[in-house]
């Protein structure tokens, strides 16, 4: 459905988005990760053709896709971060969809409009001006104005950023409907939990490259395919891990501000190997708990590898370190 | 330029008339304008005495006549009362709607601009030409309706004063709506160069005051030093302004040549063309986005 291809971005010296290669399927939810400044809001710009790519190709339904295509984006649906409010306070909420109704050409567009508000239960506010309305308010007003023209996707910029949990609710199980409906759905957000619940496949950047593409549970298996064990302890023995590591069966060890986090896999209960273990060492365990790797684990793994990487590729260029110093 | 772009720009220019028409800003700048126009012309009937019209006979004239002989010579003042008041009368009437609709251009794109709004509308079925046609649109329509009205007032002023309109203020109409679109074309590229709206707002004041010396210029100032700085300035810049064109319409309705008046008319509808074409130009290769 959308493909982009080398698509690069950079502003005089500096490459804010690096090659980055992305395959949203049609249907799916497609979540698009990364910390401040990764170039997200970038790539998702030049996706939308507002911003053009200083190389590379975006193929929007099969199609090469360039800002001058006004026909491929009336296919899109897009859920900026912050709403606009200034310009359009004076509107009702009523006159702000009609004309986007307007502009989309909607067919029927005062039933779509009615339709559209009552499903985000602000119908009986459509005539209030916008300029009064709350930030979820804004919020569930710009999601049915993307949808206005029933687009085959949609675009979302931290969809779920400033909302109280109610409202989180209501946009998650809004999106969900939408997709279950059969339109595919393109969120770029940092509430990793929330992103873990909805979306299907996740990409990963970091400094305007790609770190990860894959499906949620594969990207998930990437941490070990399996969970970990958390044991509280009073104190940690420096030989702790090493001597951990060695059992079979113990993936990794690492150690936590007040005990171990040993890595194991998902089938069986190792939890007994671990504390009995623990025991013949002479050491108590105070809790033991069994935690299933999240989304934000693998993200923060991935981002770190990808940090500690460049970081070992600047020691390792010659005379990198006659510039530092 | 794609339909759909039109068509957007049409649907742009319908909200951003009815946000104008819902604000004081054009009815008091209406009322302004429609007051300065009664001042002059009740100082006009006060400043005919036996020998004639004396300026120096009512304060408003005796300023107004002073200002404008100074800044474009007394040629220039000569020919604006060689039928009478009206022609001024219409030109101050004008000129604070005119002011407002340039103005708000301005502002308008570059607030738009930096809070995402033309992003937003970017995004789908328009792009920021869209956008600033919708503008453009909004100021031609606001501008041709504020004119008829201006002139049924002059009308209606000249009887009550028991004077004649003329001809020369009936063809300073269309002369005044094509300069006023010119200028809006002229805010709307300074509005593309600078994002930020105070110093597109600037850019444009520092433009108008450069075209403004560089008719100066041409007409030829009192003040020495400065005729020659406005007199080499407007030989270089004078092609790209429209009071240049507004001056070439009047000289051709004074020498009674109806062809350097169209010419005067054609060229500044060319003028406004290519504002917005730089326009478009700028904004496809910069793009919307601040």
């Amino acid at each position: 459905m959308i493909r982009t291809r080398g698509l690069v971005k950079k502003y005089g010296a500096f490459t804010a988005v690096d090659g980055i290669d992305l395959n949203i399927e049609p249907g799916e939810i497609y979540g698009f990760l990364g910390p401040n400044g990764a170039g997200k809001t970038t790539t998702i710009l030049m996706m939308l053709g507002i911003t053009r790519p200083t190389a590379g190709e975006i193929q929007l339904f099969g199609e090469r896709f360039t800002p001058d295509r006004l026909d491929l984006r009336r296919r899109i649906g897009m859920v900026p971060e912050k709403h606009p409010r200034g310009s359009w306070q004076w509107m009702t909420a009523q006159e702000y969809l009609e004309m986007f109704a307007a502009l989309f050409r909607v067919p029927r567009a005062a039933a779509r409009i009615r339709f559209l508000l009552e499903k985000v239960e602000l119908h009986a506010v459509r005539n209030r001006r916008i300029g009064t309305f709350s930030h979820g308010m804004l919020q569930k007003l710009s999601i049915s104005r993307a949808l206005l023209h029933d687009p085959d996707v949609l675009f979302l910029d931290e969809p779920i950023s400033g909302l109280d949990p109610l409202g989180i609710k209501q946009t998650r199980d809004l999106l969900v409907s939408e997709n279950r409906a059969g339109r595919a759905i393109f969120i770029s957000s940092h509430q990793l939990s929330e992103m873990e619940r909805l979306c299907h496949r996740v990409a990963i950047i970091s400094r305007g490259k790609l770190l990860a593409e894959a499906a949620m549970s594969r990207l998930l298996s990437r941490m070990g395919s399996g969970r970990e064990i958390h044991v509280e302890l009073e104190s940690v023995p420096a030989d702790l891990p090493l001597a951990l590591g060695a059992l079979p069966a113990i993936q990794g060890v690492r150690v936590l501000a007040n005990g171990i986090a040993v890595r194991v896999p998902a089938d069986g209960d190792h939890r007994k190997t671990v504390s009995g273990f623990l025991v013949q060492r002479g050491l108590v365990p105070l809790r033991i708990e069994v935690v299933t790797p999240t989304l934000e684990d693998a993200f923060i793994t991935i981002t770190q590898e990808s940090v500690a990487g460049l970081a070992a590729q600047a020691g390792a260029a010659p005379g990198h370190g006659e510039t530092r110093t | 330029m794609s339909r759909e772009r039109l068509r957007a720009a049409g649907v742009l220019a319908r909200r951003q008339l009815k946000e104008l028409l819902l604000s004081p800003g054009p009815y008091v700048a209406l009322a302004i304008g429609l007051a300065l126009g009664w001042i002059l012309c009740s100082g006009f009937a006060r400043a005919i005495d036996s020998s004639g019209f004396d300026p120096r006979l009512d304060a408003a004239w005796d300023l107004v006549t002073r200002a404008c002989s100074g800044a474009f010579g007394p040629v220039f003042v000569e020919r604006m009362l060689s039928e009478g008041p009206f022609l001024l009368v219409v030109v101050a009437c004008a000129a604070p709607l005119v002011l407002l609709l340039v103005i708000s251009s301005v502002v308008r794109m570059g607030t738009d601009r930096t809070s995402g709004a033309l992003e937003l509308v970017a995004s789908g079925p328009a792009d920021g030409t869209s956008w600033f046609l919708g503008s453009f649109a909004r100021d031609a329509v606001v501008s041709a309706a504020g004119l008829a009205l201006i002139a049924l007032y002059c009308v209606v002023l000249a009887a009550a004063r028991n004077l004649a309109v003329g001809p020369m203020a009936a063809a300073a109409i269309p002369v005044l709506f094509l300069l006023s679109m010119a200028l809006s074309a002229f805010a709307v590229l300074c509005s593309v160069l600078v994002t930020n709206a105070g110093g597109a707002l600037a850019l444009f004041a520092a433009v108008c005051a450069l075209l403004l010396a560089a008719l100066a210029g041409s007409l030829g100032a009192q003040v020495s030093s400065f005729r020659t700085g406005a007199r080499a300035a407007s030989t270089l810049i004078q092609w790209v302004s429209p009071f240049f064109y507004a001056e070439l319409c009047a000289q051709g309705y004074g020498g009674g040549s109806a062809l350097q008046y169209g010419a005067g008319l054609v060229l500044l509808a060319a003028l406004t063309a290519a504002a917005l074409g730089v326009a478009h130009l700028v904004l496809r290769r910069r793009g919307v986005r601040p």
